[in-house]
């Protein structure tokens, strides 16, 4: 059931009652009735105070402060620049649970729900972390791949060319774990190891020559 | 309406491919207020199961009837039975046996899909292809998003998935199995690219648009070599025309997350499940970035 049935099934209750409302008694019905009238108060008292606590109707701001996304990305100065931002006021409260509470009643205050709904989703949009791997990514996830293709002296050849700090950042940005306490020599293992998979996974090793 | 249309298809199982249609797709209805549909396509009927209650699924499909198999059987038989309206159910019921996310929509899959890839080969192309579109179509044009939720294979009814969507979206998890399968799923996505032409209008074209991992651990360096690998092959991928250069490999990854197989117990996406679990926050945040890339805020 939705809660549009339920209304449905309400009003029709409603029209029913009203019409026979003249003519029906007994103590059956009036027990009844009475427990009725008991679980519509509790109904009412919490349909009110959840459309109390999202004002207006705008729910989306409440939502948004409540989601996964919320308690993940929502920090106190977040709360505090956007309320100073949207409405011009200053957050007090120290602790997060209140601050989520007091920017909403501050929001809803100064009538910003929608600019306080565009707030949140920005920040969150902003807060969502995306590992870009830094702007020499690509290649060096091609240099990774051509010394995986290379046979063993060329790929020495190579990695004598190159720094300690140079084998570091390639490795980092192709998914090598390691250690301040690892060494070149195994560093260069790990690489030899892992470019060669690369290679032999993506399907661009070289073929063995046949003669 | 402007209506994204994405095929959710992997021919490997078990990459999470319901799991991020369900959250995905519940994400977008509750912190998007996007409308969102919901299409099952796999004879599992993983999506439906996970979205209903087993007892009010099998009672809604009985005999197929009110499901995604009613489209195919009507296309074999040539019969109009099927009713979307009547088919598709409105909102996730939570214990409490009211509804929630009054966006999120579901047209359910039935058992009965299984003995439609025995005889589809009866249609000829290009009506084979055409079948979910034809069918649904027009139903598309009322929701913000449309996520068709394919069975773990290339076979017909996946095909008129393809047919049927703006973009393919790959759910990936991070292994060597994945990756052998997604090259061979890009050079089959480019022949169905080549054979469906003709019958599409210019503007859609079958494609990989996203790729996202989940079952992530980061633990260790396995994951991250592997996601390496899957981005090497993607670049490869690239390079050789079989990938558009808007395929993109969505972040952030999902990590393994024990509240998101427990939902589907509840039958509740995780979202309303368990908000609080890293499995929530993350499908959030990837909701995040699947709005900007396919609402062109990339």
């Amino acid at each position: 059931m939705n809660y549009l049935d339920l209304s449905s099934r309400l009003l029709q209750l409603g029209e029913r009652l009203a019409k026979h409302a003249g003519k029906i008694d007994g103590e059956t019905l009036g027990r009844s009735a009475r427990r009725l009238a008991a679980q519509l108060d509790a109904f009412e008292e919490h349909l009110d105070s959840y459309l109390a606590s999202r004002k207006s109707g705008e729910l989306l701001l409440e939502t948004l402060i409540r989601s996964p996304a919320g308690k993940r990305h929502l920090t106190i100065e977040l709360l505090k620049h956007g309320l100073r931002r949207i409405a011009g006021k200053r957050l007090k409260s120290e602790d997060l649970p209140a601050a989520k509470r007091e920017f909403i009643e501050l929001i809803h205050e100064a009538g910003k729900q929608d600019k306080g709904v565009e707030f949140l989703q920005g920040a969150f949009a902003q807060a969502v972390h995306v590992e870009t791997g830094g702007k020499d990514k690509l290649h060096l996830q091609h240099e990774f791949i051509r010394l995986g293709q290379l046979a063993d002296e060329e790929f020495a050849q190579e990695i004598g060319k190159r720094t300690f700090g140079e084998l570091r950042r390639m490795a980092g940005v192709n998914g090598i774990k390691f250690t301040d306490k690892t060494t070149k020599r195994r560093l260069t293992a790990l690489i030899r190891r892992y470019a060669q998979r690369a290679a032999l996974n993506i399907g661009v090793a070289r073929v063995p020559s046949q003669t | 309406m402007s209506s994204k249309v994405l095929a959710f298809i992997n021919f490997k199982g078990g990459v999470g491919k319901t799991a991020t249609v369900v959250n995905i797709g519940a994400t977008l209805a509750k912190l998007h207020e996007k409308k969102v549909l919901i299409v099952d396509l796999d004879p599992q009927s993983n999506s439906s199961v996970w979205l209903m209650r087993p007892d009010r699924w099998r009672e809604h499909v009985s005999k197929g009837r009110r499901s995604s198999f009613q489209i195919y059987d009507d296309a074999l038989h040539g019969k109009a039975r099927f009713d979307f309206d009547e088919a598709v159910v409105k909102g996730v019921v939570t214990w409490t046996g009211f509804t929630d996310l009054p966006r999120l929509h579901l047209l359910p899959a039935a058992v009965e899909l299984l003995r439609i890839e025995d005889r589809i080969h009866e249609l000829r192309a290009p009506v084979v292809y055409q079948i979910l579109d034809s069918a649904l179509g027009l139903h598309f044009k009322g929701y913000d998003y449309v996520l068709l939720d394919c069975p773990p294979n290339l076979y017909s009814t996946t095909k008129t998935a393809i047919f049927a969507a703006d973009g393919c979206v790959v759910p990936y998890v991070p292994d060597y199995l994945s990756l052998s399968g997604l090259m061979v799923l890009a050079e089959q996505i480019a022949e169905m690219r080549e054979k469906f032409a003709p019958y599409l209008p210019a503007r859609r074209k079958p494609n990989i648009a996203a790729v996202i991992v989940s079952h992530y651990r980061q633990a260790g360096n396995v994951f991250r070599l592997a996601v390496n690998e899957l981005e090497l092959s993607l670049s490869q991928l690239h390079a050789t025309g079989l990938l558009s250069d808007r395929a993109t490999l969505l972040q952030p990854y999902i990590r393994h997350c024990v509240r998101v197989a427990e939902s589907t117990s509840e039958h509740l996406p995780v979202i309303l499940y368990a908000p609080g679990s890293i499995g929530a926050q993350d499908y959030c945040d990837l909701t995040q970035r699947f709005v900007d890339l396919f609402e062109g805020k990339k």
